[in-house]
């Protein structure tokens, strides 16, 4: 999935956009602190799109900044091809968003908050109430006041506010806090199908692996500033990978390599070796190696390529391993 | 049967440039969005159990009490309802804690959404902040003002269905409601009891010669005082005969019946009428300012507390306590200003409101015109109004 932005599409500002959400040099300041420093985000429409990055990294104040529950100090900024804060109406009538801990009052039943929230929405809204509880799986629980709720049921019934406005976009941040594990499954079923159906959803997320296997694109946040954002595999494939191999003589193995082609940094385990090899190194490396040891007399038993995880690429960009970018 | 599939099935048309459905940013609130911030505040178990004891539980139990004490021993025990009745428990408890309880509801209406977390929730919708706040006004009012009337209609049952059959008029029990023919009636079968009670304001021999004759016994209790001499020089004569007793009986009725008349078994309609305005105007004032002050500060309790201060510290002090230096800015205050639109009848609870001067600055509250005190009113509501709907315009979610 390509993120490059033309010309003329940088210049078509409608509701047509191709990008759900599009900011430009976003900033928000708490004092002397930057929350968000000059963002720069393209979310495609129509995308599962990861927002991750480590805590205090300044998700869930761009978060707000988006949905206007508070102000941006600098920037521009568009929801569903809308202006905003200029057309945040329109934009927002189409959004759906879970922010923080989805709170709600707890004296009411869930589907009484869900009735407040729809009388602020188009009257069709009232109309969604009973299938978005339906489709977060609390249709049995919605007349159960939230006070007994769990932290997952919470989280389903903030799902099922975002519904009841039959959302193009739809912002999640940290929706798989408080589920378990079968909640979770059942979180990424659902947001897989909003995708589906042609919606699109951010996930702010520092569950990484959840992350990679739900969206189709990410933006990594690091200090306020996205640092990288892509599609997963186009980022991945950036990115170093590991060589694993299983051998008779792992130190005798480490010494044949140096010095050799194959480049890479050589870490030698107990039974075999790894070997990081630089983004963009070619398979035929791989052969070399085995051609190497082999030449040399070591008994090579298992050759494996290790793909790089979003966790780990997660780790190797931000500044939790001391390189920011 | 409306199925998930039906209602959210696709992705749904986008939204022209520019143009928000349904009027979302308007400041209007619409008839859904009272109807639920309405049912919001109902349920709020605690609240409304608060609510309804002290607006309504309070009188009726008092009322109660006094209904059947006075049905078991009513030489011991006056009757239930009259005007004075009515004057404690309207001016003396649904006015005070009806200010208080209605400040509650509005401090509560005015941050719950904040502390509770549903603010963001409703943001995120793209409905105009100014329209969320409008619509808790007349969902507010919807509570606390039929709760209120309720407490007043039952008040004023009471106090007109079981007032007193008698009038105590100058320590005589007479019959209440009489025309002047139908007292001078009363008067010509009752001679005794008026010559001994009524005033004499002068003018008649008859009347002098019956009062100087001692002819009717007292027991004790003396006659009426004698205002004015008559002309003519009290004599003593024979005594006088039954005939002139009674002639001088509705004499001074006559003479008494303009104080007479003044005196009522049970507050009028006008003046039920006129309070009951007067109370609901006080709670309003109370919601709203209490609403203002809740969005204000963003949490409930002290904004609770404050309002008790004002309504039970403040407001009784600056009303009463005339310090020329600072008189406008006491006439600024909300409660001297409702207290000047006090029905002039009602009596002097609160040191006369308007009283019966009607304002005219014999009452021991602050003057002020109640041209001013309409002014004063309004400045708070616009005020308190504009306060709160600008902190949550302004509030970060």
């Amino acid at each position: 999935m390509s993120l490059t932005v033309s010309a003329e599409t940088e210049h078509r500002h409608d509701s047509e956009s191709q990008w759900a959400v599009e900011t430009h040099g976003l900033t928000k300041r708490f004092g002397e602190n930057i929350a968000v420093n000059g963002v720069e985000l393209l979310v495609p429409r129509g995308c599962a799109f990861g927002y991750l990055g480590p805590n205090g990294a300044g998700k869930t104040t761009l978060i707000r900044v988006l949905l206007g529950l508070t102000h941006a100090d600098a920037g521009t900024m568009r929801l569903l091809g809308h202006p905003v804060p200029r057309h945040r109406a329109a934009a927002l009538a189409r959004v759906g968003a879970i922010v923080d801990e989805p709170r709600f009052h707890g004296h009411l039943t869930g589907r009484q908050n869900l009735q407040i929230l729809a009388a602020a929405r188009e009257p069709e809204a009232k109309l969604r109430i009973g299938p978005s509880l339906e489709r977060v799986g609390m249709v049995h629980r919605g007349d159960d006041k939230v006070s007994k709720y769990s932290m997952g049921m919470r989280q389903r019934l903030g799902v099922a506010a975002c519904l009841i406005g039959d959302p193009q976009l739809l912002i999640l941040d940290e929706p798989m806090n408080g589920l378990d594990p079968a909640g979770m499954q059942d979180m990424r079923d659902m947001i897989l199908s909003l995708v589906a159906e042609g919606r699109t959803v951010v996930l702010s997320s520092h569950l990484l692996d959840e992350v990679e296997r739900t969206c189709d694109a990410v933006a990594i946040v690091d200090r306020g500033k996205v640092i990288r954002q892509g599609a997963i595999t186009d980022l991945l494939a950036g990115s170093s990978f590991v060589v694993e191999v299983e051998c008779s003589e792992p130190s005798r193995a480490g010494q044949l390599l140096t010095g050799t082609s194959v480049g890479g940094r050589v870490e030698i385990g107990p039974v075999g070796l790894g070997i990081t090899l630089p983004a963009g190194t070619g398979r035929d490396v791989i052969a070399e190696i085995n051609r190497v040891l082999v030449d040399g007399g070591v008994s090579v038993y298992r050759l494996q390529q290790i793909q790089t995880s979003l966790e780990s690429w997660f780790l190797q960009v931000t500044s939790r391993l001391g390189a920011p970018e | 049967m409306t199925t998930t599939s039906d209602v959210i099935a696709a992705v749904p048309a986008p939204i022209p440039l520019g143009h928000a459905p349904d009027h979302r940013g308007s400041w209007i609130p619409t008839g859904g969005m009272i109807a639920t911030r309405f049912m919001e505040l109902r349920k709020r178990r605690g609240l409304m159990v608060a609510l309804i004891v002290v607006t309504i539980a309070i009188p009726a139990v008092f009322l109660v009490i006094r209904l059947l004490t006075h049905a078991i021993a009513p030489k011991s025990y006056g009757a239930a309802g009259g005007e004075d009745i009515f004057n404690a428990l309207v001016a003396g408890v649904i006015y005070v804690f009806g200010f208080i309880v209605a400040a509650t509801l509005g401090c509560t209406a005015g941050s719950v959404d904040l502390t509770e977390g549903m603010f963001r929730h409703l943001v995120v919708t793209g409905r105009s902040r100014l329209a969320l706040y409008l619509a808790r006004i007349p969902a507010g009012l919807a509570i606390v003002v039929p709760l209120v009337a309720i407490g007043f209609t039952i008040v004023c049952a009471v106090c007109v269905f079981a007032a007193p059959t008698q009038v105590s008029y100058q320590g005589a029990n007479v019959p209440a409601g009489l025309s002047e023919a139908g007292l001078a009636h009363w008067a010509n079968d009752h001679p005794d009891e008026v010559i001994c009670n009524f005033n004499y304001q002068g003018g008649s021999g008859v009347v002098t010669t019956v009062l100087n004759s001692n002819a009717v016994p007292c027991n004790g209790r003396g006659g009426g005082p004698v205002i004015q001499k008559g002309p003519g020089a009290p004599t003593v004569s024979a005594a006088p005969t039954p005939a002139m007793i009674r002639t001088a009986a509705v004499l001074m009725a006559r003479q008494n019946y303009p104080a007479y008349s003044k005196v009522f078994l049970s507050p009028s309609v006008g003046l039920m009428i006129r309070t009951g305005l007067w109370i609901e105007l006080e709670v309003a004032v109370g919601f709203i300012v209490g609403l203002g002050l809740g969005s204000l500060l963003g949490q409930r309790t002290v904004a609770v507390i404050l309002m008790i201060v004002l309504e039970i510290v403040l407001t009784p002090i600056v009303v009463r306590a005339n310090i020329p230096h600072l008189i406008n800015l006491q006439r600024s205050v909300v409660g001297l200003a409702v207290d000047h639109l006090e029905p002039s009848d009602l009596g002097f609870v609160f040191g006369g409101g308007g009283g019966p001067d009607g304002g005219q600055g014999t009452s021991l509250l602050v003057p002020e015109s109640r041209t001013a005190a309409v002014f004063v009113i309004i400045a708070w509501l616009v005020g308190w109004t504009a306060l709160g709907a600008w902190r949550m315009v302004k509030r970060d979610a």
